[in-house]
């Protein structure tokens, strides 16, 4: 059975299918969160994601890719978790990082910390337009219609503050990758 | 259990799960929350009284109690209930008792039980939940019952009346099956008993309704109730193994 | 110790089932062989507190389960898989393992992650929500051995637990019946000699309701050594102590 087929299943409330779309996901789900999580809480974070996936099941179009609309599912129980227990600040940005490249080991993330810290400062001060946009969506992990109604913008204003975020991050980023200043001098 | 998979595709190109990570744990406690079962209101209710979640289970799961027992029950009682205001005959009071017996044997024992051995090896002791079913049934067909009788317009006396033979003979119908640990010959023993009270008390008074409404039998039939009591005690005290 | 029986023995009218039986045990897996009749199932039942004694001690987990108290207190820390174990064809595998762990005293806020636990345990994890009328002897042999070792038992008693297994299924089997002796006392009923060579530390060979034999299973088949009828080495030291107690 392909994934769709199985999403289709579980959305039937079958668990067999849960259990084969488990066999199939879960490893390298686990993988990609370890980058970001220690071990304990990839396990608790994998664990809500599978729940999760029983439960909304229904909502999955076939279009995207299944490994995607997982991916999806499990980055959202990470940041929810992450919210709960207080640093999320430092190590979201490593999280939005793993969506593009392969996870580092735990070691790399945790140096990352310092670095994250010098790339949140460079938002702006705390409160500032640039900076509370990129806590609701990506601390937050808040839709953009729900931080248009918290910050009292229209929508479009928002994506473009978050737009401007993400590249003032990414400069940041860049500029205290270890790659690069080993490098280009 | 369930291993690695190394299908991967697309998305799907990070390689084996960490060592560290225990996948086999995390399914565990998916399954646990997929599989759970949600005890209905009824149970709830049950296991708060009984103070035993797992005598609660035992009692919802009662065969006389089921839906398609109880559906059978009203139908007979609704019969009886046509019957009497036909004929004028308190059938209702007649059928009731009987009816009852055969829920009571039915309620659990070695015949009806396929996993009666393992029953008896339980903490919830298989004579607690006995006893528990026992007292639902009669209790359930006591107030379907008297619905049935004040339907049927029968005088107070009558309504009432039955419940003293009622109870003799489900004691009588409950000794028999577990003595004999087969349900049938509890039906068979509480249905007979039973007859024979009617006809007897026909023969000795002109009419059979005499076996419900004289007050002199109500003392005999109680006393008859204790004894059978004290027979299923006994029989469900030594579990019997066969060599 | 976890079991203590001294001169245990059990009469059916005029029939001795069991004989004088006295038989320690603390962790680990414990093998009960013998012909049909020899007694097995009775003592099995002595043990799991389903059948009284009709004289000598019995002692479990430390208690004596005459009173209905420490009666009570070993069954919750029981697991038993009888001969014959019936089901009830409209529950579904997950309903039949939940239903003996509540009347096992189990706390209903653990119950969900035990029964996930002890069917996953015994390969039965794609077919948990399949009524049991659906499933072959040997998947019901498993939903079997699953309520048995749900409450994570102290005691488990086990009487003919592979009739119905394929072997791959037995060798998954003895797996967690090695599992299981690091904690617990397992007693595993058995006529099929090979299961015991495989998982059992110590076996005892039981005929016409006395016990013939006690010992590790190098020593049955040292007691087989030159003598006996069989084909594998275990075999022959069984027939060979039958022999001997018969003559």
């Amino acid at each position: 059975m392909d994934d769709d087929a199985l999403i289709a299943a579980v959305a039937r409330r079958e668990d067999t299918a849960l259990r084969e779309l488990f066999s199939r996901h879960a490893p390298w789900l686990a993988a990609r969160l370890r980058g970001v999580l220690p071990a304990a809480e990839v396990e608790d974070v994998l664990q809500e994601t599978f729940l999760a996936v029983w439960r909304g099941a229904a909502g999955y179009r076939p279009e995207g890719s299944a490994g995607g609309w997982l991916w999806g599912i499990a980055r959202r129980q990470a940041a929810l978790w992450l919210r709960r227990r207080g640093p999320a600040e430092l190590l979201l940005p490593a999280l939005l990082a793993a969506d593009g490249r392969h996870p580092g080991d735990p070691a790399q993330a945790a140096l990352s910390r310092a670095e994250l810290a010098r790339a949140v400062s460079a938002l702006g001060p705390e409160g500032g337009p640039a900076r509370e946009t990129w806590r609701l969506m990506y601390v937050e992990d808040r839709s953009v219609a729900e931080v248009a109604a918290l910050m009292g913008v229209p929508a479009g204003t928002v994506k473009s503050r978050a737009h401007r975020a993400r590249r003032l991050m990414r400069a940041a980023l860049r500029q205290h990758d270890p790659a690069r200043e080993g490098g280009g001098r | 259990m369930i291993g690695d998979d190394d299908r991967f595709g697309g998305y799907q190109d990070t390689g084996p799960a960490p060592g560290d990570v225990d996948l086999d744990r995390v399914w565990l406690g998916v399954a646990a929350q997929v599989w759970r079962r949600e005890p209905g209101p009824a149970e709830r209710a049950a296991g708060r009284l009984l103070h035993s979640p797992g005598l609660a289970r035992a009692l919802v799961t009662t065969p006389s109690l089921l839906l398609g027992w109880v559906i059978a029950t009203v139908v007979i009682l609704l019969a009886g209930v046509g019957f009497t205001l036909g004929t004028g005959t308190p059938w209702v009071a007649l059928l009731a008792p009987a009816v009852a017996a055969a829920g009571i044997a039915y309620a659990y024992g070695p015949g009806i039980d396929p996993a009666w051995e393992l029953s008896q090896s339980m903490a919830v002791s298989d004579r607690m939940v006995l006893l528990v079913r026992a007292l639902a049934v009669f209790g359930l067909n006591a107030a379907l019952g008297l619905a049935a009788s004040a339907a049927s317009g029968a005088a107070a006396e009558v309504t009432f009346g039955w419940l003293v033979p009622m109870t003799a003979v489900c004691a009588l119908a409950l000794a028999a099956a577990t003595v004999t640990r087969s349900p049938n010959v509890g039906v068979a023993a509480g249905s007979a008993g039973w007859v024979i009270a009617i006809l007897a008390s026909q023969a000795a008074e002109g009419r059979f309704t005499a076996a419900i409404t004289d007050s002199f039998f109500v003392l005999p039939y109680l006393a008859f109730a204790v004894c059978c009591g004290a027979v299923v005690w006994y029989a469900t005290r030594i579990p019997r193994g066969t060599s | 110790m976890n079991v203590e029986l001294t001169e245990l023995t059990r009469r059916f009218g005029r029939t001795q089932a069991v004989t004088g039986v006295t038989l320690e045990a603390g962790p680990g897996v414990f093998g009960l062989l013998g012909p049909n009749g020899a007694g097995k199932t009775s003592l099995l039942r002595m043990m799991a507190t389903v059948l009284p004694p009709t004289s000598g001690t019995l002692r479990l987990l430390g208690r004596d389960p005459g009173g209905y108290g420490p009666r009570r207190e070993i069954r919750r820390r029981l697991g038993y898989l009888p001969q014959n174990l019936g089901y009830y064809p409209g529950f579904t595998v997950v309903d039949f393992v939940e239903y003996f762990a509540l009347l096992k005293d189990m706390p209903p806020g653990q119950v969900p992650g035990a029964v996930a636990t002890a069917i996953e345990q015994v390969g039965l994890g794609d077919r948990a929500r399949a009524k049991l009328r659906t499933l072959s002897g040997g998947m019901l042999r498993r939903v079997g051995i699953a309520q048995a070792i749900v409450n994570q038992p102290e005691l488990l008693l086990l009487d003919e637990p592979t009739a119905g297994l394929d072997p791959e299924q037995r060798v998954a089997f003895r797996t967690l019946l090695r599992e299981f002796g690091q904690r617990a006392t397992v007693i595993v009923s058995t006529h099929l000699v090979e299961d015991v060579a495989a998982a059992c530390s110590e076996v005892t060979l039981m005929d016409a309701g006395r016990m013939v034999f006690h010992g590790t299973p190098d020593e049955l088949i040292a007691r087989g050594q030159g003598h006996g009828i069989g084909d594998a080495p275990l075999e022959r030291g069984y027939s060979a102590v039958l022999a001997a107690a018969r003559s």
